[in-house]
């Protein structure tokens, strides 16, 4: 395959644009539709990352790398959605300021353990060995399919985020969130709706970041920073946290115009890109959530607007 | 001879509440020995404001859980007795048994068409693999929400709830679409214009006529008097009276705490 048109930095950018969409769209599910302000994000993301890598390199697999890696891949997600139930049920029932101190606690358990486990993580040192399931050549053509297959992944976690709202169980959601002891006054297990909810977002956000660890090759703690936390809550929050489409434009909007665009594109001087970018990229982005805040509360996208909605499905 | 023999035999549910106390911050709200609800088609509770009435509501339903005592559903759904004050809120509707709530509530985001399909959807719909489930819900159910969007003269259901008196309509027609068994009514009428009241008694009196145990707080006490078949008279956490709207409304003790001299 002839990948020459193609640049490294923009598979590399467009893959964290993607990861970032990912996880913004299952955190529209638990924040946008349920109102449970996952702030642990990254813990999720990062304990999946980890199941995946130590049971893809530490074991002594008998069979080929492809059954080996999809057993190793299917570990992290049922990790992360196991630390999930145990997260969600301790959490479920509490206030908002109860849930973002577990999430976050969780967060930070997860990253101590990636970074004290020396055994098993490598810790600081990080573990390395992570490779494809597949080789079709070059390093370049490894990485472009991978893109390839995570957008489909992440474009199927969108399809079916999008097609929710359609849905009674959205509605649940959504009813759940809006007015929790009103829907459980209708017969709803709310407490369950929202433990499972958690759950199996949280395995999602492990299988997510078992994809990208396989992207990086190399897991190391500094991958489990709050910074991927904030990223899928901003590209969301700007974006609008009640529409699914708001994950995809709030995401490409945010990060695949600094990441990709002016990163990579814009001829600024060589020397700017050591201090200077990487700063005024960071006080863009905070400018900008902060207009987003004060102009467009809820998003770029703005309200959920059901009654659109309803019409064009019942109408 | 047959129907008439089922006639006799047909009882509707009923609910007992034994020894329920209930405190907040030590202060006694609600202190009940023994009462049973349901014994007539339509009950009343009255009774001055803070005599614990909402209290027991929230009670029975579990919304405010007891600090002792004992509630059980009689004739659940047809079947047999449950204590029903270890159960969970949720486990009340699909089991027949429902509250309106006395204060405004509504879903933020949910226009009323959803609401209505959110109260006829059972839990079985509400799987989060059962993604192709919207259509046929609203095939079953469109019939029954018509019929009270019409009755009640609502207009476009696919909007918000707009005025105070759309949501309470609304937080009624969402119990009614419950098919309840056993319903309780906190201020069902309060903040509705009169002639909307009427069309509320009238759905009220049909349930019951169904076979529905209806049991109805209001301070409208004409709604009370028309309404119901019996009242009882709540004050200061205990139910201290029970009897006929005409009984109740001549008894010395309620003119004293709660009508006043003029209301007889």
């Amino acid at each position: 395959m002839n990948l020459e048109w193609l640049d490294a930095f923009l598979i590399s950018g467009l893959f964290s644009v993607v990861v970032i969409i990912g996880l913004a769209l299952l955190l529209h599910l638990q924040l946008g539709l349920t109102r449970i302000a996952n702030f642990g994000v990254v813990g999720f993301f990062g304990i999946g990352m980890y199941s995946f890598g130590v049971m893809f390199t530490k074991v002594d697999w008998p069979f080929g790398d492809l059954p080996a890696f999809l057993i190793s891949l299917a570990f992290g997600t049922l990790v992360a959605g196991l630390s999930g139930l145990l997260v969600g049920w301790l959490i479920a029932d509490l206030d908002e300021d109860g849930v973002l101190v577990g999430t976050l606690g969780f967060a930070t358990v997860v990253f101590i353990l990636a970074t004290t486990e020396q055994d098993l993580t490598g810790g600081a040192l990080g573990l390395g060995g992570l490779k494809f399931p597949y080789d079709v050549g070059t390093v370049k053509a490894d990485e472009f399919l991978w893109l390839i297959i995570v957008s489909i992944v992440v474009s199927l976690i969108f399809l079916y985020v999008w097609w929710v709202h359609r849905t009674p169980y959205g509605r649940l959601l959504i009813a759940t969130g809006g007015n929790e002891p009103l829907a459980r006054s209708l017969g709803k297990a709310t407490f369950r709706t929202k433990l499972w909810l958690f759950a199996v977002g949280s395995a999602g956000m492990g299988l997510i970041g078992a994809l990208f660890g396989v992207m990086e090759r190399f897991l190391a703690p500094e991958n489990l920073g709050i910074d991927v936390t904030l990223a899928a809550m901003v590209a969301l929050v700007i974006g609008g946290t009640a529409r699914a489409w708001g994950a995809v434009i709030g995401g490409f909007l945010i990060f695949g115009f600094f990441d990709i665009i002016v990163q990579s594109y814009i001829p600024f001087p060589k020397e700017w890109y050591g201090q200077a970018i990487p700063n005024a990229k960071l006080i863009v982005e905070g400018l900008v959530l902060m207009g987003v805040l004060l102009f467009r509360p809820l998003g770029i996208l703005g309200a959920m607007q059901r009654d659109k909605l309803m019409r064009r499905v019942h109408g | 001879m047959v129907s008439e023999t089922q006639q006799a035999t047909v009882t509707r549910p009923q609910i007992r509440v034994q020894n329920a106390v209930k405190s907040f911050s030590g202060r006694v709200v609600v202190d009940i020995d023994d009462l049973m609800l349901g014994d007539q088609p339509i009950e009343g509770l009255i009774g001055p404001n803070g005599a614990g009435k909402t209290t027991l509501m929230r009670m029975i339903m579990h919304s405010t859980p007891l600090d002792s005592g004992t509630i059980t559903l009689f004739n659940a759904n047809g079947g047999g007795d449950v204590v029903i004050s270890n159960l969970p809120t949720h486990w009340m509707a699909p089991h027949g048994l429902v509250k309106s709530n006395q204060v405004i509530m509504d879903f933020d985001n949910l226009t009323i068409l959803d609401s209505m399909l959110l109260a006829v959807s059972t839990a079985r719909y509400e799987k989060p693999y059962r993604i192709f489930d919207e259509p046929r819900l609203y095939a079953d159910s469109v019939e029954r929400m018509n019929e009270y969007m019409e009755y009640f003269d609502l207009g476009d259901p696919m909007r918000i709830a707009g005025s105070a008196g759309e949501k309470k309509l609304l937080d009624i027609i969402r119990c009614l679409l419950l098919e309840p068994k056993f319903l309780m009514l906190d201020e069902p009428t309060a903040g509705l214009p009169e002639e909307v009241t009427e069309k509320v008694v009238g759905l009220i009196r049909k349930l019951a006529d169904e076979g529905t145990s209806v049991v109805i707080v209001e301070h409208d006490l004409n709604v009370i008097w028309n309404l119901c078949d019996e009242v009882h008279f709540m004050a200061e956490g205990s139910v201290v009276l029970h009897g006929s709207p005409e009984e109740i409304r001549q008894n010395s003790t309620v003119v004293e705490k709660y009508l006043g001299e003029g209301h007889v």
